[in-house]
């Protein structure tokens, strides 16, 4: 299991990471810690999907997951607010009380699919997540107030041939080091059944007849008791999210979701464009310039329609 | 123990092991629990298809004084069977999760088996006489026929083959939303508490059909569960006081004297988080999985991933003692939570207690050994008097009774010795959950993934 090939590769990185204490601002590994958390991540998103269908998950396991991905998902957030490119200037502190409100459309965005009928979330525009596209192709974006909070931290923007040279090389370093789990990001269903092949000592059995299955146990079980959280909670309390995994999994919009026009929710603003801000953050290393908010926005866009090309390996 | 052996030190030697030889586990045969009873003549072990398996030590051969009575199987029985909840559509496990023996009062045997959902009380007792001489009946069960009776004799009972009988007394259920993590008998042997994730429910063994809820950690909104009770445990002489752990490596000692419904503690045991030890897993491994009350009701044991602590009552800011079990494995945390090892699951337990009092003159001179379980069929002791310890291998390989185990030593990094094993090479399929400490003797039972290994010191 600890054994070798691929894995003593990451050992290796595993090693390097958790055998000190490693600040999210140390230089060269910083680029590893974030990769690692993502890693961790995806791991973590895998386990609380793929559970065995015909018994309960064990409640002490799912409550472990689910605070590990919190958890990443606040760090997430709070670099993601050193960083507030697409946060806007009305946006509330947040209260105690938010944190676990966020906390879980916060996980379906990063599952790739869009904010949930939930109870406390019930005005998000699913549309506006389902065609990120036309958004982005939106001025407003460059030219929204909030590009005014980035101004004391951002330096001009850099010429666009050497950042797509090293953004490059980033891609080629992101692939080395995760390959499998950064894939299952993508796609959770599909990718799941590849991954469990990538890593067979993984103890669930995932096949993809097994996902399939547990999905529509689970939705039967959102139908059957829509109002009682007690019984659903038993498969996880995460269902909600479950159904919708289910509904939008083929659409990835993790990396496409920078719409200001949610921003009235609040979460769906907030942790979107986290994702992209980890991006540019571990382009940052590599780039002579930093990069600046408005000018590689656009940029990369195409680049990240490439790199999500690249890491679902379609 | 490792190093020269001191007057105290026990050396192991293999005695016996129960269970199937091939390599191919059958997933029924996954032993989930090992128990000794009281005076540890009786020693159960369950398993995942809701068995229960009870071996019993041989009468002790006088002529043989340098090895203790064997344990032969004594009695086997379904405890549990599989059920499906159809409210949530999802089977309910059979697996028996805890066996706890009751003291025995009487010639039969009782204990509590419980699984995720449901605890019952057996009675185990022997038949050795049946009677014979019915004037109605024929040997064999039928009816004469009255007409047929010409005298009139008085039944009488006669040896027969022993046999041993399970029966369940009490069925304790419906009381748990949630899956069953321990059980508990409280030192007046009249209740017990079970515990749940979320909730610790007290009964009265002669009832059935009601439980007081004294501990309910459940919030309001699901959404906002963070932590989950792991373990339960009676403290042994005062009845009115359990301790449980938590899945953030806290310890709550709770008095019933106080309230009803103990959420608030009496006492709250936690360490502080050693910052130069801090990764994305330290909530994960600070998750305790068992929690043993010493005999003498003093300090407590907590196992959590990487470790054994020991707490004194009186202190709850931080153990008193602390044993790293694996610690070359703290590097591996990524990999144990891809392949969920690092959820496993570990137990520990203290020496018995009854120890050849005659030969000590001090407290301090009283072995104080605790042993705990790890991956490759290792097991651990820690000797608390000494500082020593010790690693010991469960395998059909060191099969020779009588012939003392050799000390194990894991490589962590750099340059593998002779005869120590590196941690890329352990197999983390083979693990050592359960262990037992025979209550009077320096006999030990692990177990293994589907075998159960007796080992005992050597006698001269």
């Amino acid at each position: 299991m600890l054994g070798k090939g691929g894995k003593r590769k990451f050992d290796e990185h595993e090693d390097g990471l958790e055998g000190k204490v490693v600040s999210p601002t140390d230089g060269p590994s910083k680029v590893s810690y974030t990769l690692q958390r993502q890693t961790i991540f995806n791991i973590s998103l895998m386990k609380l999907y793929n559970h065995r269908p015909l018994t309960e998950p064990s409640l002490q396991k799912t409550v472990l997951i689910n605070n590990m991905l919190r958890r990443i998902q606040e760090e997430l957030k709070q670099e993601g607010s050193l960083r507030p490119v697409f946060v806007t200037a009305s946006q509330p502190a947040d209260p105690l009380s938010d944190n676990f409100r966020e906390a879980q459309p916060a996980f379906s965005h990063l599952a790739s699919q869009p904010l949930l009928p939930t109870d406390f979330v019930s005005t998000t525009p699913l549309e506006s997540c389902l065609t990120p596209a036309s958004l982005l192709e939106d001025d407003t974006f460059c030219t929204s107030p909030t590009v005014q909070h980035d101004g004391p931290t951002k330096p001009p923007p850099p010429a666009l041939q050497p950042v797509k040279d090293s953004f490059s090389s980033a891609l080629d370093e992101i692939e080395e080091l995760c390959p499998a789990p950064t894939s299952a990001e993508a796609v959770a269903a599909e990718t799941a059944a590849d991954d469990s092949k990538d890593h067979p000592s993984e103890s669930n059995v995932q096949k993809p007849e097994g996902f399939p299955e547990s999905r529509t146990a689970e939705s039967k079980l959102m139908d059957s008791l829509p109002g009682n959280f007690e019984i659903t909670t038993s498969t996880g309390f995460l269902t909600d999210l479950t159904l919708d995994d289910i509904l939008f999994a083929d659409i990835d919009t993790s990396m496409y979701d920078f719409d200001p026009c949610t921003s009235a929710t609040g979460a769906a603003s907030k942790m979107a464009p986290v994702s992209a801000d980890e991006l540019l953050k571990t382009l940052a290393p590599y780039s002579s310039q930093p990069v600046t908010p408005n000018q590689p926005f656009k940029m990369d866009l195409t680049e990240l329609d490439h790199i999500m090309e690249v890491l679902v390996g379609s | 123990f490792s190093g020269a052996g001191g007057g105290n030190d026990i050396q192991w030697c293999f005695s016996q092991v129960k269970g199937a030889v091939d390599d191919d586990v059958a997933e029924a045969d996954i032993i989930s629990t090992v128990e000794f009873n009281h005076s540890g003549e009786l020693l159960a072990t369950g398993d995942k298809g809701g068995r229960v398996v009870i071996f019993q030590q041989e009468q002790e051969n006088k002529t043989q004084s340098h090895s203790r009575g064997e344990y032969n199987v004594y009695s086997t029985f379904q405890s549990h069977e599989p059920e499906f909840d159809y409210l949530k559509s999802l089977e309910i496990e059979e697996k028996i999760n805890k066996i706890r023996w009751l003291p025995q009062k009487n010639a039969a045997q009782f204990l509590l088996s419980t699984n995720d959902k449901t605890i019952k009380l057996w009675k185990i007792s022997e038949r050795d006489k049946r009677p014979e001489g019915y004037n109605l009946k024929e040997e064999d069960g039928r009816y004469r026929d009255p007409t047929t009776v010409t005298t009139l004799r008085v039944p009488v009972f006669r040896p027969m083959d022993l046999m041993v009988e399970a029966s369940p007394r009490r069925i304790f259920a419906n009381a748990h939303t949630y899956h069953i993590n321990s059980i508990s008998i409280n030192s007046d042997y009249e209740t017990y508490l079970s515990a749940d994730d979320l909730r610790i429910n007290l009964w009265h063994l002669e009832i059935t059909d009601r439980s007081f809820n004294i501990v309910d950690i459940k919030p309001a909104n699901m959404e906002e569960l963070t932590e989950v009770i792991t373990a339960a445990e009676f403290h042994p002489n005062s009845c009115n006081t359990f301790v449980y752990s938590s899945s953030k490596g806290t310890i709550r000692l709770c008095d019933m004297r106080a309230s009803a419904l103990c959420d608030r503690h009496s006492k709250l045991f936690e360490e502080p988080e050693d910052p130069s030890n801090r990764s994305f897993f330290s909530e994960i491994i600070s998750s305790i999985s068992d929690v043993k009350f010493s005999h003498s009701g003093r300090y407590m044991m907590t196992r959590d991933y990487l470790s054994v602590k020991i707490w004194d009552l009186n202190m709850e800011n931080r153990p008193v003692e602390t044993y790293q079990v694996h610690e070359y494995l703290r590097s591996k945390l990524c990999s144990l939570y891809e392949n969920d090892c690092i959820f496993d699951k570990f137990e520990c337990c203290w020496n018995g207690s009854d120890r050849q009092v005659k030969f000590f003159t001090r407290t301090s001179d009283l072995p104080n050994i605790v042993m705990t379980g790890s991956y490759n069929n290792f097991f651990r002791m820690f000797d608390r008097n000494t500082k020593r310890d010790i690693t010991l291998e469960a395998s059909r390989e060191n099969n020779k009774p009588r012939t003392v185990l050799k000390p194990r030593k894991v490589c962590a990094s750099g340059k593998r010795k002779k005869d120590e094993i590196s941690v890329d090479s352990l197999d983390f399929n083979k693990k050592i959950l359960h262990t037992a400490w025979h209550p009077k003797e320096n006999i030990i039972a692990v177990a293994t993934t589907n075998n159960l290994y007796i080992f005992q010191d050597k006698m001269n």
